[in-house]
């Protein structure tokens, strides 16, 4: 009885969504509001500048730092291009590396070696991949395409005194996830928190977005971390000064940059 | 001179007694069903010990999984087809569902990273991530793996007929439970496909499911079989279930006191009920005399008072010896070393008790018309085992300087075989040679780098040390010297990560199969391999400051001295090519067993040896005589020396259940010597005719002696159709010590004692008070 009190209560302000979004009304369901979510959260702006600083933390209180330069241009049909730069640890200083991220196939990755200065294209898998040795998968920091799991909004509910969407994310194909929850602020439709659950149907990995600013009109996650909750392992990234439309130029995502990189974009 | 008060009163209210042990008996039986058991032999070294609070920590710094499951997969015919590879991408897949396994980290050539040059660029997938459709493909997709020098000898056997998946489990899985999950998975019917299963986890689960199998099945079947020789040598069922009885009510107590205070029943405490049943078969010696009184004195309740009046001074001392013998290893360091030594002690105790009680109640309420017929052939001098028995005693008579040479003779032999014992443990080869285990084992070991894991832990006391082109080199160096050792079957490392990507980072040229002169290239090589690869890859080579590396030793075989000759191998090493700045230190399961190994058994060594002095001083008390003690002493010194000098002849190791064997022989070979010269000194002050006494001593207490020892050997027997090879062992050498023991209490005691008559003083022995 009580869930489905909740669920019509819960569904007033998705309908509201639903009448003032351009798209039908049949659609305003999990599947939209992940859309919704990922572009807020993904695609604000026309591009963005950001210098990201990276803890991964060990059980054992170990850390490790990464400090790079995160820079990103939308394109036309949902692709986008990224391009990072990496200020530290002090050895890897210099390393790039590009993405050109499509929807509904494999991205494009390039990275810059400069000890023996050599630009290596590199296929990997997305979805299990570490990013830079983090928690962080490659769709974590990027996206997962939309259509590659099964969404459905369970509830809407309180969450830390704002409202929420809780959406179930199932992949339809392999993934190294079973099931997804997510609590979507109805606001900004950023992602305040997200559960992973695997095979055995134990959760393993917890998102939570710690601190939220308006940057430029757009609500922007400043603080998020995600935490193995297998193995303790845990990864906190801080964005620092986050700029959204800088105009960053279509040639910067070019081979001839990742090897030199220009300063203005990267400091 | 009486029979003790406890005897008198058994006598007199013999129901009252046999009630009375009843109700203490079941009271320890509601116990019983509260057993908890600890088949981890890991937990004989407590959490605190060195050993373990090292290994955790190495855990800790490499983010490494407890326990590891090898599941391996033969094909003859290779496993490149699409078949077995389809049906390793699916039991990857039904694996990673069992409660237990850490998904993240379950290993095998679906899941695995595979870094590689492919079609130009770094291409860093699972190394089977779709299953080939041609011919071509496929033979692409096998030069591809067996060309990755990280997964040969690991995930792949060099000749591409064997893979393998690796299981982790979760800390406190049962490996037994998901072992029996995983052989469910397998399919009956199987293309060209065998599986194995191997690993520590299930040999350690599965010996401790099969050690309470062993106690449920065979300790009954012993104690039956014992139960009918016992009969076919008293003909009154009264009387085997009294020794039956003095058995069962040693154990129930022992065992329901070891559960009632709340300890668990652990693989050393498992054998306690083995031994008690050996120790309580002692109380053949008052039935063997009582059928011998009876016929001599009529009156039952008569009898039964000289009865204990004459064994009673040898069932004290045999207990007193047996109880301090296991007493001592309650001083050892190893907990359940301790809790045996004590718990048999106890039910030792709790059997002399019986002794006195018990036994004389039994007898009491016997009919005497039964046990008149058959006491009617006890008699020393026509009986036809009593005349064999005098017969042996003649020839220690007789030829007793000969035996003594020869005795000698075999004594000098046996030291020669004791030097050439070793130490060592294997706990795989407690199973049979064509058990399951034992097969897979063999297998894997044969096909892969080995089942038997070890970690080489390089610590530095500074960051960024293990980037170091020179450290590199270094581990390298290393690994190649240590994989000249026979029993290393593979070496895994950082050095080979970073080695690896320099080569396909220039389009897999295999000059650059080599370690980069640059520290920076080396961390952006690592930084890259971090880019694509699972967290765990790198953590559990490297710690995050890079101050510590963690080198991967595959060992075939599970032999603790295969991890010390490793540790010598390091050690030489190291002092012979000194890298400044860091230390090496072993680590995992092989390093656990070898200290295990070690500890474990040098404490029950330990404890052995200080027994055997106790025992000594405890004959020297009883005889009141330095040179009779030695006269007593004498058999159990010999049947040991023998015993270990075949064990080195043979080749046998010096292993746990050996370890165990060891202290039991104490309880044992003393008993006969204990009984043999103790009444020959109460028959010689009644008589003073030393080639008469020993003859009757032979012919009668002697055939206590004989029943005791045939009973134990038939009755060990049945233990060498056990499951387990220690039980096997155990039943074995139990067999022949008692047999040996027996034999030589029997023959070279006299021989003994006519020898050395003059120092002796043989005029000075007077008849002890009880």
């Amino acid at each position: 009885m009580r869930s489905i009190t909740k669920y019509r209560f819960g569904i007033m302000p998705t309908l509201l969504v639903a009448v003032l979004s351009p798209v039908p009304l049949l659609a305003a369901d999990g599947a939209e509001i992940i859309k919704k979510s990922q572009a807020a959260f993904y695609e604000a702006g026309q591009d963005m500048k950001a210098r990201v600083k990276m803890t991964l933390m060990a059980r054992e209180g170990q850390q490790r730092l990464r400090d790079l330069t995160m820079l990103r241009k939308n394109y036309p049909a949902s692709e986008q291009k990224y391009f990072m730069y990496f200020h530290s640890p002090a050895d890897v200083a210099g390393m790039t590396f590009m993405i050109y991220k499509y929807p509904n196939r494999d991205d494009d990755r390039w990275l810059f070696i400069p000890a023996i200065n050599l630009v290596n294209r590199i296929a990997a898998q997305d979805s299990r991949s570490s990013f830079v040795g983090s928690d962080f998968t490659y769709e974590d920091v990027s996206g997962r395409d939309l259509t590659a799991d099964a969404h459905a909004l369970l509830r809407e509910e309180p969450f830390n005194d704002r409202k929420v969407y809780v959406v179930e994310s199932k992949p339809i194909g392999p993934a190294e996830y079973t099931r997804k929850l997510s609590w979507i602020d109805q606001a900004s439709f950023l992602p305040l928190k997200e559960e992973y659950y695997d095979v055995q149907e134990s959760l393993y990995k917890i998102f939570t977005a710690e601190e939220i600013k308006d940057v430029q009109g757009f609500a922007t996650i400043m603080k998020r971390t995600m935490s193995n909750v297998k193995t303790g392992h845990k990864t906190e990234v801080v964005f620092e000064r986050i700029q959204y439309n800088v105009g960053l130029g279509d040639d910067l995502f070019s081979e001839r940059y990742l090897r030199r990189p220009p300063e203005k974009w990267i400091k | 001179m009486k029979a003790p008060w406890l005897t008198r009163f058994s006598v007199e209210k013999p129901r009252l007694v046999i009630a009375l042990t009843l109700a203490i008996t079941l009271a320890f039986l509601t116990q019983l069903p509260r057993a908890i058991t600890d088949t981890d032999p890991k937990n004989m070294l407590p959490e605190t010990s060195p050993v373990r609070v090292s290994n955790d920590e190495v855990e800790r710094w490499f983010a490494l999984p407890k326990d590891v499951i090898v599941l391996g997969i033969v094909n003859n015919d290779g496993v490149f087809n699409r078949e077995t590879l389809g049906r390793i991408a699916q039991f990857t897949e039904e694996i990673f569902k069992i409660p237990g396994v850490v998904v993240r980290d379950v290993t095998s050539l679906t899941t695995v990273d595979n870094v590689r040059v492919e079609e130009g660029q770094l291409a860093m997938r699972p190394a089977v991530a779709d299953i080939p459709r041609t011919p071509e493909a496929m033979a692409v997709l096998k030069q591809s793996l067996l060309s990755n020098p990280l997964f040969i000898n690991r995930l792949l056997s060099p000749d591409g007929t064997t893979t393998a998946i690796y299981i982790p489990l979760e800390p406190g899985a049962n490996a037994k439970v998901i072992a029996d999950r995983i052989r469910a998975i397998l399919p009956k019917e199987t293309g060209g496909e065998r599986y194995y299963l191997a690993g520590d986890p299930v040999a350690r689960d599965t010996f401790g499911i099969q050690m309470f199998y062993q106690m449920a099945i065979f300790s009954p079947l012993a104690g039956m079989v014992m139960f009918v020789v016992l009969w076919w040598m008293f003909r009154n069922l009264t009387l085997v279930f009294s020794v039956m009885g003095v058995a069962m009510v040693s154990i129930v107590w022992s065992m329901g006191l070891l559960i009632g205070v709340g300890l668990p029943v652990h693989i050393m405490s498992s054998m306690i009920p083995v031994f008690l049943m050996a120790i309580a078969t002692d109380s053949i010696h008052i039935f063997n005399e009582f059928y011998f009184r009876f016929r001599e004195v009529p009156d039952k309740k008569q009898a039964i008072l000289d009865t204990i009046r004459a064994v009673g001074r040898p069932v004290r001392y045999t207990a007193l010896a047996t109880a301090a013998g296991f007493a001592v290893l309650a001083f050892m360091h190893i907990i359940p070393v301790k809790i045996f030594g004590l718990f048999v002690a106890f039910g030792t105790v709790v059997i002399r008790l019986m002794s006195f009680s018990l036994i004389p109640a039994v007898l009491t309420l016997i009919k005497d018309e039964r046990i008149r017929a058959v006491s009617r052939t006890e008699d020393e001098t026509t009986h036809w085992a009593s005349r064999r028995l005098s017969g042996l005693a003649s020839v220690g008579l007789t030829r007793s300087r000969l035996l003594m040479a020869g005795g000698l003779v075999l004594l000098a032999g046996a030291v020669l075989g004791i030097v050439r014992i070793h130490v060592n443990n294997n706990m795989v080869d407690w199973f049979k040679p064509h058990s399951e285990i034992r097969v897979a084992d063999r297998i894997m070991n044969e096909k892969l780098g080995g089942t038997s894991l070890a970690y080489l832990v390089g610590i530095s006391g500074e960051a960024d040390f293990w980037k170091r082109p020179e450290a590199l080199r270094y581990l390298e160096g290393l690994q190649k010297d240590l994989e000249g050792m026979a029993v290393v079957g593979k070496t895994f490392s950082v050095a080979d990560y970073v080695k690896r990507i320099n080569r396909v980072l220039h389009r897999d040229d295999p000059a650059y199969d080599r370690i980069p002169d640059s520290a920076t290239e080396i961390a952006q090589y690592l930084f890259l391999f971090g880019m694509a690869a699972k967290p765990s890859d790198l953590d559990n080579v490297v710690d995050y400051p890079f101050e510590k590396i963690n080198l991967w030793l595959n060992l075939k075989t599970w032999d603790a001295q295969a991890m010390r000759d490793v540790i010598a191998r390091v050690r030489a090493y190291t002092a012979e090519h000194p890298l400044p700045g860091a230390v090496f230190r072993p680590a995992g399961i092989a390093y656990f067993n070898l200290t295990w190994n070690d500890e474990v058994l040098s404490d029950m060594l330990r404890g052995f040896i200080i027994a055997l002095f106790l025992v000594f001083v405890i004959l020297v008390f009883n005889f009141r005589s330095l040179r009779w003690a030695l006269v007593a002493y004498t058999p159990l010194l010999f049947t040991i020396l023998m015993i270990y000098g075949a064990i080195g002849y043979i080749g046998k190791d010096f292993d746990m259940p050996i370890s165990v064997l060891s202290t039991l022989s104490l309880g044992m070979a003393v008993d006969f010597a204990i009984h043999f010269v103790g009444r020959f000194q109460q028959r010689y002050a009644k008589e003073p005719d030393l080639e008469k006494a020993l003859l009757w001593t032979a012919a009668r207490p002697g055939k206590g002696i004989m029943r005791n020892a045939a009973l134990f050997a038939v009755a060990f027997s049945a233990m060498a159709f056990a499951p387990l090879t220690p039980y096997i062992t155990v039943g074995l050498f139990i067999v022949s010590m008692m047999l040996l023991s027996a034999a030589v209490t029997l023959v070279g005691i006299p021989a003994l004692i006519v020898i050395f008559q003059e120092g002796l003083n043989l005029s000075s022995i007077k008849e002890k008070t009880p």
